[in-house]
């Protein structure tokens, strides 16, 4: 239990002073929550709603980058630097080490999302109930597990710089063709028509339908469940394939 | 006398390479040994699989009684791998007390700091930022954070200077004092020379020597008498060849070179002796000492080339 705690906490540590992490997952949503929702919002039909609906995508957009880049990055790296080698010759089991990793992404995300709700309520009074808010965190933290699992998936990757290209590629399309950047309606036809079916969206939409009062439809429940199986599966085909060697 | 390390027959195999190639040796408590060799002499594959990281392909590995894999038994060793890496974003401070943490005995933090060398300002300093050098110096107290029996080093003087390697050379021979064991790798012939009380001596995956720093030397040095024959006309080396294997068991090499021909074996004084009984005509004999480092060269380059300095006569 030491161990586990003493293991997260340096596992907070290091993200918590990656200056990309703190610029991505924190900075930049806040920024262009506030760009949007105060500078560019002309002619939005209904401005409360909307200062809802895209307090939810930034947070996440926020909690999906840190699963796939900060999550997905450190694992290259630790495997390149050597590090993962080292780890191996000591006591720690690796699933002590595995868990620490996912329980520190973990308390990291709901961090993101506590200090974007409350950056959303100081910089337009977004107004939910306090079930509202909750479940919008929880659904935020807990469908977040196919992105993490789409983190491990890069984290396979050999090369840290090609990790790093195609990370930044799948986050930056998922996070516009998925609608957390812009609106998903004013998307051309052809992007809504894939969009749909992406990971992205269906996290997305499961946040803005508990904003707007409602609750997370079946099919992006099933669609975000499909995606975490896929990304599992193939990446422990590939983990599989590694250890081979 | 307690075997710690114990191999059998081990082989490592990678895609029908035979990286390591039937290594059997036993290690006992309280002793430093080297690994010696030059790169790609399966040092570091045999280092791995005795701490568990690679399976054999053949053959056993045993580690303080039990399997490397073993939690309890990795509870009891240390190691400093060839690339030292430091998590980023931690200071040395904190990766100190990290590892601390993994082990049930953990050793004294100041211990520790005392150990790596590290001012305290250094280890303020997260790993990325430290140099080459210092984050060597953390790697040898992290290895020591659990208060180990046995240590491995994979080539740990690497990149060190001077004082730094004096120092560290110090500190594992005060361990060994302690009763604890030490095993590290070096391609380095005087650091295996110097420090170790025992040399494994590596070759193309094989252990090819295994004894004290003076008993591989005298496997490794050859030496060799030279004449220079007074009358010219006859196959020298021919006739000296064909005499010295009529009256000698031992096997001898005759070479020539520039004139002189040269005598090649273990036993350089029966080789005198009977060049000299047979009266053959030959003057300005030498005999030649090798240089061990020579030796090592050629032994690891795989060239047979003629041992060149003259040492003594």
């Amino acid at each position: 239990m030491k161990s586990l705690w003493m293991q997260s906490r340096a596992e907070m540590l290091r993200i918590l002073r990656n200056p990309y992490f703190v610029f991505w997952s924190l900075a930049m949503p806040i920024l262009f929550y506030f760009i949007f929702t105060r500078i560019l919002n002309g002619n939005m039909p209904d401005l409360k709603e909307w200062q809802a609906h895209y307090l939810m995508s930034m947070a996440a957009f926020s909690v999906m980058g840190t699963s796939v880049m900060t999550f997905g990055l450190r694992l290259v790296q630790e495997r390149t630097q050597g590090w993962s080698t080292v780890l191996r010759t000591t006591p720690l089991p690796g699933a002590v080490y595995a868990a620490s990793k996912m329980f520190a992404q973990l308390l990291l995300n709901l961090l993101c999302i506590i200090v974007i709700f409350t950056s959303g309520w100081l910089i337009n009074g977004v107004h939910l109930s306090a079930a509202q808010w909750l479940m919008a965190g929880l659904w935020i933290v807990v469908a977040s597990l196919p992105f993490l699992a789409l983190g491990g998936l890069i984290g396979c990757m050999k090369k840290v710089d090609t990790a790093n290209g195609i990370s930044n590629v799948l986050y930056m399309g998922l996070a516009i063709s998925g609608g957390l950047w812009m609106p998903f309606e004013i998307m051309p036809e052809a992007v809504q028509r894939v969009g749909k079916w992406l990971p992205s969206y269906n996290y997305g939409d499961g946040a803005w339908s508990i904003a707007a009062g409602g609750s997370p439809s079946a099919l992006s429940v099933l669609l975000l469940l499909g995606y975490l199986v896929v990304f599992m599966v193939v990446s422990g085909y590939a983990r599989k394939k590694q250890e081979a060697v | 006398m307690t075997a710690v390390i114990e191999l059998k027959n081990v082989v490592k195999t990678f895609k029908n390479k035979k990286a390591v190639d039937g290594v059997s040796f036993t290690i006992e408590k309280g002793t430093i040994t080297a690994m010696l060799g030059p790169n790609g002499a399966g040092k570091t594959t045999t280092l791995s699989m005795m701490l568990g990281l690679l399976q054999p392909s053949e053959g056993s590995v045993n580690l303080l009684g039990g399997s490397p894999e073993d939690r309890s038994i990795r509870d009891r060793i240390g190691v400093m791998l060839q690339e030292v890496a430091v998590m980023d974003g931690l200071k040395g401070r904190e990766l100190i007390d990290l590892f601390r943490s993994y082990y049930s005995r953990p050793a004294d933090r100041e211990d520790l700091i005392r150990l790596s060398g590290l001012s305290p300002a250094d280890l303020n300093r997260s790993g990325q930022k430290m140099s080459g050098g210092q984050r060597r110096s953390l790697g040898f107290a992290l290895a020591m954070a659990g208060n180990p029996e046995v240590l491995f080093f994979d080539e740990p003087t690497v990149g060190l200077d001077t004082t730094a390697r004096r120092r560290f050379w110090e500190e594992v021979r005060k361990l060994a004092k302690q009763g604890r064991t030490v095993l590290f790798s070096t391609h380095y012939l005087e650091e295996a020379d110097s420090e170790a009380d025992r040399i494994l001596l590596f070759d193309q995956g094989k252990l090819v020597a295994d004894g004290t720093p003076d008993e591989i030397k005298r496997t490794l040095v050859k030496r060799s008498v030279s004449f220079l024959p007074e009358a010219t006309g006859t196959d020298w080396q021919k006739r000296t060849a064909g005499l010295l294997g009529m009256r000698m068991e031992a096997e001898v090499e005759v070479t020539e070179s520039g004139g002189r021909i040269i005598v090649t074996a273990e036993d350089t004084d029966a080789v005198l002796r009977t060049l000299i009984e047979s009266n053959l005509g030959i003057r300005d004999i030498r005999i030649d000492v090798g240089r061990l480092d020579t030796a090592f060269e050629q032994l690891t380059q795989g060239t047979h080339a003629q041992v060149d300095t003259q040492e003594a006569i």
